[in-house]
């Protein structure tokens, strides 16, 4: 009972190879991540899994917002969300992982504008606008803001990032923003 | 129906569309995929070039194309560049557009893709921002594809790039598991957020740098001496100077000697006075080799000083950067907290509230400074005035603390130097005199910022204006004092009187070993410092905290809670290291001190932070933060160095001890060893310093500057120009769908009046046939 979970057999790991070059976690950390991920759900999870299973076990959204490192996370609703196979909030072992790459260090900044704009974007409507600001402003402070100072920041947000005049911030002003955020790399990160 | 499922994911993944060969083939879409398509204009959208250059494999395929040589693409180009002349000439679109052409051409431009290639599409598959299964499906296509096996040479260089590749990822990754203080600093990151973690990372920073000072000065000053010193002293007849230097240090109580630096201490490595100043010379393989021990001091010297500098500049100008690209757009604000305002690492409940309140203070903030601006507007004349004068009272103020301040660690200096050289003091009191410059000097660094915090309010200030003014006085504050402290031992130290060689002092009035008693006074300091740090920390601040989370009483919540201080702390930690870059060279097993005084340093501060102090209510920013910390450094850099600079340049070394005991001046070394260079080295560098070079690397050097900062000035203009040209392109595409929906629509209701109108024919003729 002392040793490691055994999680993916050798043979395993090379047909899983595609990990080393697609995720930015290392290879080394995802037995840590597979860890976590069983100890949510352990009845459910087996020990070890099969290759198919990484992506068709789903656990539920319940489950993963009790984790450490999105408990306190206000948009941990519209992460779960967004990186979910079936747009839900269902993360299957595989969306998992790619949102803790993601999240990574290693992580270059366009994939982490990527996502950040699609998380910011909450009605799915690909432009970040007033009534998302509003949404994230809400999140942000706990609605503590008054109305009108959230209108107000809103308004002074989209005066600053808008270019094309259409009251409303597309991806690519919405990346423009961001590049200017130097913040964003460091705040936008997660450490397993 | 497959039109109706690739319309499905386009509504997940809109602009990330795979371009699949049909987009190409087909000018418009599908009739069933119309209804769908002006129903929704954003759809139609999605089959514009520049969305399509995004999808993933024509990305990877048009981007690996790019980096081979082929000819059959130069052919393309040119082909193209008549009819594309006006528009932005892409390369990747111009490619993808020409595909469908070149169904009539033979396909040259199906090279097979080698090995390398495809081994260098999947590397670039793991930079694209689509989910995981689709990377794997495309991995799968593309092995699946048959690829050429490179041979001889090519394989060889291509193994070699695959297995550098390798090794240095899993370098990295082994590295990344080591990293010292890993679980600290996470910790860390989780309660305070990511400013305070960058302080802890400069501090990190300096240890490593404090480490390569101590293996560098270890490895060419210190072992050296230990291991080939063979000088003997002969304590019973003095006959040189040194002997009867070293022979007089009376040996006191060891505790005593420890905390003071003198006795069996001052006679040891630690400090400058026990370097012989001979060129040590050893056997090895029976050859007789030399180690010029003097030169190794100074060389060693100049070159810990040199990595340092470029240390900081390197770690600043990349904060800098990024400082420069944020000061552009200051403009960006309000986006720039809303959208990277939370901070994602933080997973304790206590510090989300924290980070809820400090985002919501920030917000309010800003909109603050948004009210004080319109009131400032709106502010009368005399107002101004008023407030004018104010802070000019306030700064004056500030000028006469700092001057005073200066003028009394001068007085306790003489004060204290003067009791100790009477001889009847009693030994206790004796203790007490060595250590009052010391007191002195940390008293007023913790007491005057207090006083300085206190003034600022009248100001009226710009909450950031104020901290950066707060900030600017206590760093003079601190340099000023070491300043005066270097200015009262000079005024000891320097030669009144022509030097003397043959008196043992080397001048009249001056002590014996001036070195060994600078280093003394500057280990003393640093010990008092780095002791009162630990005792604050620990006894103080602890018990204050304590009470305050214990004790529900407003006067006690007012003494007893603390904030994590950054710039409080971050001049701590400079002025430490300031003290130490001094006091290696006259002490050089200082940086033995150094090292580990940084690595408790680091404990020390995190009790101070994790411990007894609820995290700020100000927001600190990773980057902001990180280029301060350089600055601070850049700015106190000066002040090591003056004095290093000022003892081998101008004061005549001591006759008795040291290194350096024969010489007029400590550089003069350096020169006599420079000329004993070949002659062609000489006069190569003769010629560097003679006018005829001088001044036109001087008129190339203004040049440069010039033309940098007009490239500077073109760049900004040229950016606000293209923001312009984006906001018209936008407009352009919009009109553009507009028009193609229009177009759509109307050729739509055309072709269905047409079938409806042929319908109603047949029910015509069919009625008609009927009928008849």
């Amino acid at each position: 009972m002392g040793n490691k979970l055994i999680t993916f057999t050798d043979q395993q790991l090379v047909n899983y190879q595609l990990n080393e070059e697609s995720f930015f976690v290392a290879k080394q950390q995802h037995f840590r991540v597979y860890k976590k991920f069983r100890e949510m759900k352990p009845d459910v999870i087996p020990r070890v899994m099969k290759k198919n299973e990484a992506y068709s076990i789903k656990l539920p959204v319940e489950c993963t917002e009790q984790l450490a490192e999105f408990r306190e996370n206000p948009f941990k609703q519209r992460i779960f969300k967004v990186f979910s196979r079936d747009s839900r909030g269902n993360l299957t072992f595989e969306d998992f992982l790619d949102m803790l790459s993601v999240f990574s260090e290693a992580a270059p900044r366009d994939i982490k504008v990527f996502y950040a704009f699609r998380i910011y974007d909450f009605d799915n409507d690909q432009f970040v606008g007033p009534a998302d600001i509003d949404t994230a402003l809400t999140l942000l402070t706990k609605q503590e803001l008054t109305v009108e100072e959230r209108q107000q920041i809103t308004e002074k947000v989209i005066e600053e990032s808008d270019v094309d005049g259409d009251g409303k911030l597309s991806y690519i002003e919405f990346e423009h923003c961001i590049t200017r955020a130097p913040e964003f790399l460091s705040t936008f990160h997660i450490r397993i | 129906m497959s039109g109706g499922e690739k319309k499905k994911r386009a509504t997940r993944s809109q602009g990330w569309e795979e371009a699949g060969s049909e987009f190409y083939q087909e000018s418009y879409p599908g009739d069933g995929d119309m209804e769908v398509l002006w129903k929704d204009p954003k759809r139609l959208a999605t089959l514009l070039p520049s969305k399509q250059t995004r999808a993933v494999g024509a990305t990877i395929r048009l981007r690996t194309q790019d980096n081979r040589t082929n000819k059959s693409t130069v052919r393309r180009h040119t082909v193209n560049r008549s009819r594309r002349d006006s528009t932005v000439h892409r390369r990747t679109s111009t490619v993808g557009i020409d595909v469908g052409d070149d169904s009539m051409l033979p396909d040259l431009s199906q090279m097979r893709s080698n090995e390398e290639t495809a081994w260098e599409e999947i590397m670039k598959l793991k930079e694209l921002p689509i989910p995981m299964a689709k990377k794997k499906e495309e991995k799968a296509k593309i092995m699946s594809e048959e690829h050429l096996l490179l041979q001889g040479y090519e394989q060889f260089k291509w193994k070699r790039k695959k297995a550098w590749h390798q090794f240095t990822t899993r370098i990295s990754e082994s590295y990344q598991k080591m990293e010292l203080w890993r679980r600290d600093l996470k910790h860390i990151e989780g309660h305070f957020g990511t400013g305070v973690v960058a302080f802890f990372r400069f501090v990190k920073w300096l240890f490593f740098l404090n480490l390569f000072t101590l293996v560098l000065v270890f490895l060419f000053v210190v072992l050296p001496t230990i291991l080939l010193d063979d000088r003997e002293i002969n304590c019973d007849e003095e006959n040189t100077c040194y002997e009867k230097y070293y022979c007089r240090i009376n040996e006191s109580n060891l505790a005593l000697s420890i905390v003071q630096g003198t006795g069996r201490l001052e006679s040891s490595l630690l400090f400058y006075g026990f370097y012989p100043n001979e060129i040590q010379s050893y056997t090895i393989l029976n050859k007789k080799m030399y180690f010029n021990l003097p030169l190794a001091y100074i060389l060693t010297t100049i070159v810990y000083f040199l990595v340092a500098l470029v240390a900081i500049v390197k770690t600043g100008s990349k904060g800098f950067r990024e400082r420069l690209i944020q000061g552009e757009g200051q403009f960006y604000q309000y986006s720039n907290l809303v959208f990277g305002g939370w901070d994602f690492c933080i997973h304790n409940e206590k510090s989300a509230n924290i980070k809820h309140k400090a985002i919501f203070s920030e917000l309010k903030a800003l909109l603050e400074v948004e009210r004080l601006k319109e009131e400032r507007q709106g502010r009368t004349r005399q107002e101004r005035w008023r407030i004018i004068f104010l802070r000019f009272i306030v700064n004056s103020i500030v000028l006469a603390i700092l001057t005073l301040s200066g003028g009394a660690i001068y007085l306790v200096f003489n004060y204290s130097n003067q009791m100790l050289n009477k001889d009847n003091t009693a030994k206790i009191l004796q203790f007490v005199y060595e250590f009052l410059p010391s007191m002195c000097i940390v008293a007023l660094n913790i007491t005057v910022p207090v006083i300085f915090q206190f003034l600022i309010s009248y100001e009226h200030y710009s909450p950031l204006v104020q901290i950066r003014m707060a900030l600017i006085r206590t760093v003079f504050l601190r340099l000023a004092s070491l300043l005066v402290f270097y200015a009262s031992m000079y005024a000891k130290i320097r030669c009144t009187s022509q030097f003397d060689p043959d008196d043992c002092a080397g001048c009249t009035g001056r002590t014996n070993c001036w070195e060994t008693f600078v280093g003394q006074q500057i280990y003393k300091l640093l010990l008092t410092d780095f002791a009162i740090q630990i005792s604050i920390t620990f006894v103080v601040n602890f018990l204050r905290a304590f009470l305050a989370r214990h004790i529900r009483n407003k006067f006690i919540a007012f003494i007893g809670e603390q904030t994590f201080d950054l710039p409080k702390h971050v001049l701590d930690v400079v002025y430490t290291q300031t003290l130490c870059w001094v006091g290696i060279f006259f002490a050089p097993l200082m940086s033995v001190m150094a090292s580990l005084i940084f690595f408790v340093l680091f404990y020390v501060k995190k009790f101070a932070c994790l411990v007894n102090c609820k995290p700020s209510g100000t927001v600190y920013r990773a980057s902001r933060s990180t280029s301060m910390f350089m600055v601070v450094m850049l700015v106190s850099y000066p002040v090591a160095l003056a004095p290093v600079a000022l003892t081998m340049s101008e004061i005549p070394p001591s006759v008795s001890c040291g290194p350096f005991k024969s010489l007029t001046t400590i550089w003069t070394l350096v020169e006599n060893t420079f000329l004993d260079t070949p002659s062609a080295v000489q006069s190569m560098v003769g010629f560097l310093t003679t006018p005829a070079f001088a001044i036109p690397v001087f008129i190339l050097l203004i040049l440069l500057l010039y033309y940098y900062t007009a490239v500077n000035s073109a760049n900004r203009h040229m950016v606000t120009v293209l923001k312009n040209q984006l906001v018209l392109e936008g407009h352009d595409k919009k009109f553009l769908i507009d028009r193609l929906l229009l177009f759509i629509k109307q050729d739509h209701d055309k072709r269905s009046r047409l079938a409806n109108h042929m319908v109603d024919g047949d029910t015509i003729t069919n009625t008609s046939s009927l009928q008849s």
